[in-house]
């Protein structure tokens, strides 16, 4: 069974990622021809095949945060901002005209709304929607819930800078004064969950069944009907203002186990296909299947080995870096990527940004580079010696005299992993480290094993936004907790916190990337994690659809769904 | 009669008590609910605390199996993890499993016992030889894999062949579908294929069974002394025979509806059905997991529904055998 897919930065598995303008560029595979597009019809429906079932209907609340949800909600409650298959925002203009940065010192953004903007059951979407999205997701307590509840926000990124929120000109002018400078302030308002019904329901349980405040739709497509595990069905939004939807009908049809949607596809009861992780049976099943276009793209989720320096060996920068020169990376992607038909597929060498991103730069400095023989040099002078059996041994700390023996943790039952971590077990033997494989479920790895740091090294995958700022939580220094909860690897430096702190609050995005480039290039010296590669995401749709364009970002492909249709040829 | 199903009620209830609290502390120690915002940096630590309070999870675990036992005592599953209400959730998901289990043991029952008993009255024929093949072949094949030949060599074949569904390979109906026939038609489409693959595990065993007890009959001295007396084969085989071959096969299939009912987990994962197999398994295993109101929930439906098919397995005995009287 596949993992859950959250929707920002997470510690679980899969999501998309990649522009297929970039892919293009980076020489990444794909099979079949190019995303049919050209002109489509009205009328018809479509089927869309998700991996889980939603927990709830608040996106944006934290039990709910799944990457599922969004896609269901990409044409139901706005997004001022849309991530396009670019992985570049643009302005959504169905709901803000324009939004500056108008002022720096304190920074502070005019949204101008568009005016036809309204909710399905005919309330504008205006000022009050802002204020309520800032005022649940802003982490500050004197701000309640129904009830008198604390608000249980998904993400309090970005909105806990937020020092204001006011409205004008009838409540379709919004401005947005900062208390500190915010570089991601266009990933806020995107998307926004419904003020008027909310403030009456609830944010954390009125939106948890299926009801009436559900269905209430600020986009080209309205929620219709729910069947528990079963689908989700969209029609068109009779309200919306700008131009009607091409497709009357959009079913989403959860099909939890993977292996079972290539048949549904060949037996035409699913028409797009994105499995949270794909595996090579999966891609060989799928890619032959007549009138059916397959693309692999490199996402914007990446594999990587976590060291926990509270182990007195891994402490020592001179064997984390010694793990990563005997750690063969391209054995990996050859043997892990390759078959999924991408291209020449390489080891990733960013934390930050993926090559798929403008931004990315390989700040390895050759850190990640193979070279067994370096790796082993680095061990001796880190006070390790070679044993008769072909492993080293330490000479200081809990181990002395006895073989080097670490463990690797990750979830359990997940090919991939267990792939990787064969492979990393090999590697290691080979450089004279002893590795025993501990594996737990999701459930315990994610919420004991690793927010504890009972582990030596860990792998999974992180799932990237094309916002950084999430970042920070991973690699600033674990002795701020309430900050840097999300780094479980005892790793501290002050340098990247300081380097955190201005790449957040620089509103020049071009400086800020700069700076996100000089963290990742301290993380490589200082050997904080070893990337491996960018996970592939597919991407699987009937040819007989167009305007169907792949988008890797948090958005998935529904991005643009008001625009498919049934090809008019 | 009476005085005997009412201790074995009172022996089901405090059998259902104890397994409560059993399952309640073993869910609750098996996992943590927060490890999803756990895992996601930008869930705030206080966040994660608010949750931890409004779940309950910051009150002890005695508290709250008592707040669930007292809720249960008025009808009251309570709330999943999720925010939902348990109650409509588990009827709903019982539903949808008795649309599934009805007719599969419907049908595995007939097929079991006549061919039970046609193996046993054809022993070492071409016949029984190649029923107690299948059998064995559809015994020790895992559903799934039973599933999967029917979607992609039955379904897909024949649909396509037809050039319209026959077979659907997912789900429990197709949305937005109207009209009562056209239900129906939808309704069987989707339910064919599971109930099959369901069908043919399950009577598989039961066919031995069943074939095993006709044997044993048909071997006994009452019977010999019935055809000795003249009756005719027919009617020793009908009436003398079968009726007391079914004895064991009746206690058999009554404790194994229980059980299916329970859930049929992989059946359920395989062609997308939401019933009681996946409610458990989404219970231990979903994304804010383990929801111990939901798996308490399951709980109580199917130890309920095994005490009482244990009850009516044993009232079937006694009708089926007169020398058997409870008291």
């Amino acid at each position: 069974m596949r993992s859950s897919r959250l929707v920002k930065i997470t510690g679980t598995t899969a999501m998309s990622a990649a522009a297929l303008l970039v892919v293009a560029a980076c020489g990444a595979g794909s099979s079949n021809p190019p995303p049919s597009s050209g002109p489509v019809k009205s009328g018809g429906s479509i089927t869309f095949a998700l991996d889980e079932d939603v927990a709830g209907w608040n996106v944006l609340q934290a039990n709910d945060n799944e990457f599922v949800l969004q896609e269901i909600l990409d044409q139901t409650w706005p997004q001022t901002f849309v991530i396009h298959p670019d992985l570049k925002p643009h302005l959504n203009t169905a709901i803000a005209t324009s939004a500056k940065v108008t002022k720096k010192s304190p920074q502070t953004v005019v949204y101008k709304l568009n005016p036809k903007a309204t909710w399905s059951d005919g309330t504008p979407i205006n000022a009050d929607d802002y204020i309520y999205n800032w005022k649940a997701q802003s982490g500050n307590p004197k701000y309640k819930d129904v009830g008198g509840k604390a608000f249980l926000p998904a993400s309090t990124s970005g909105y806990s800078q937020i020092k204001s929120v006011t409205g004008s000109n009838g409540g379709k002018t919004v401005t947005v004064v900062f208390s500190q400078p915010y570089s991601d302030w266009q990933s806020l308002f995107s998307p926004m969950i419904p003020a008027h019904i909310a403030s009456k329901v609830g944010f954390n349980s009125g939106f948890q069944e299926f009801n009436a405040a559900a269905k209430v739709s600020g986009g080209p497509y309205m929620l219709q009907s729910y069947s528990k595990g079963e689908d989700v069905v969209e029609v068109p939004n009779p309200h919306y203002w700008e131009s009607k939807p091409k497709l009357d009908k959009i079913t989403y049809r959860f099909i939890t186990n993977d292996d079972q949607q290539p048949p549904a596809v060949q037996n035409n009861e699913v028409n797009i296909v994105n499995p949270a992780l794909v595996s090579t049976t999966f891609y060989q099943s799928v890619k032959n299947i007549p009138n059916f276009n397959v693309q692999v793209l490199p996402g914007l989720e990446f594999q990587h080995i976590d060291f926990n320096e509270s182990n007195p060996y891994l402490a020592k920068q001179s064997i984390r870096q010694a793990i990563a020169y005997g750690t063969d990376r391209q054995q990996m992607v050859d043997r892990i990527v390759a078959p999924l038909g991408v291209k020449n597929p390489q080891p990733l060498q960013n934390r930050i940004w993926m090559p798929t991103q403008p931004q990315f730069q390989d700040t390895s400095g050759g850190l990640g580079d193979f070279d067994p023989s370096k790796a082993k040099q680095l061990l001796e002078s880190s006070g390790m010696t070679m044993g008769s059996d072909g492993y080293f041994q330490p000479n200081f700390g809990p181990e002395k005299g006895k073989d080097l023996t670490l463990s690797i943790s990750t979830t359990s039952g997940v090919p991939v992993r267990s792939q990787i971590e064969q492979l990393f077990q090999a590697s290691m033997k080979s450089i004279g480290i002893k590795i025993n494989i501990q594996n737990y479920d999701a459930n315990k790895l994610f919420g004991t094993v690793g927010p504890k740091g009972e582990f030596d090294m860990i792998e999974f995958a992180w799932v990237q936004s094309p916002y950084p700022s999430g970042n920070q939580s991973i690699y600033c220094s674990y002795t701020n907790a309430n900050l840097c909860g999300s780094n479980w690897d005892h790793y501290a430096n002050p340098q990247v916190d300081k380097l955190f702190t201005q790449a957040l609050t620089n509103i020049d995005t071009s400086q800020a990337a700069r700076q996100y480039n000089q963290i990742d290039s301290m993380l490589w010296k200082d050997m904080a994690t070893l990337p491996l590669f960018q996970q592939p995401q597919l991407f699987g749709w009937s040819s007989n659809y167009g305007n169907i364009i792949p988008n890797t970002s948090s958005t998935g492909i529904p991005w643009n769904a008001n625009q498919w249709g049934v090809s008019a040829q | 009669m009476w005085p005997f199903i009412l201790r074995r009620v009172l022996a089901g209830l405090v059998v259902l008590f104890i397994a409560s609290f059993c399952l309640y502390v073993l869910v609750s120690l098996s996992g943590d609910p927060l490890a999803q915002l756990k895992a996601n940096p930008h869930v705030s630590p206080r966040t994660i605390e608010a949750a931890r309070h409004q779940m309950h999870l910051d009150e002890p675990l005695l508290q709250r199996y008592w707040t669930w036992f007292t809720g249960f005592l008025h009808g009251d599953f309570g709330t999943s993890t999720t925010g939902q209400r348990v109650g409509p959730q588990i009827w709903v998901r019982l539903g949808v499993t008795a649309k599934l289990v009805i007719p599969t043991v419907i049908i595995a029952a007939i097929v079991a016992v006549l061919l039970g008993i046609w193996s046993a009255v054809k022993q070492y024929s071409v016949t029984d030889h190649t029923s107690t093949a299948l059998a064995y072949l559809f015994y020790s094949s895992p559903v799934f894999v039973i599933a999967l030949v029917l979607k992609n060599f039955l379904a897909v074949d024949v649909n396509k062949t037809l050039g319209h569904t026959i077979f659907y390979t997912v789900g429990e109906n197709t949305p937005g579908v109207t009209g009562t026939w056209n239900v129906i038609r939808d309704d069987a489409a989707h339910t064919a294929l599971p109930v099959i693959a369901l069908v043919l595990v399950t009577y598989a065993a039961w066919s031995r069974y069943q074939r095993a007890a006709m044997l044993d009959v048909l071997n006994a001295d009452y019977i010999r002394l019935a055809r000795a007396k003249g009756l005719s084969r027919r009617r020793v085989l009908l009436v003398h025979a079968a009726r007391n071959a079914l004895i064991p096969v009746t206690t058999v299939i009554a404790l194994d509806f229980a059980v299916i009912l329970g859930g049929t987990v992989i059946t359920e994962i395989v062609f997308g059905w939401e019933g009681m197999g996946r409610f458990l398994y989404e219970g231990l295993t979903g994304p804010v997991s383990p929801d111990v109101n939901a798996v308490q929930a399951w709980l109580m439906i199917t130890a309920t529904a095994v005490v009482a098919f244990n009850i009516i397995a044993d009232i079937l005995y006694a009708v089926l055998d007169p020398r058997i009287r409870l008291g």
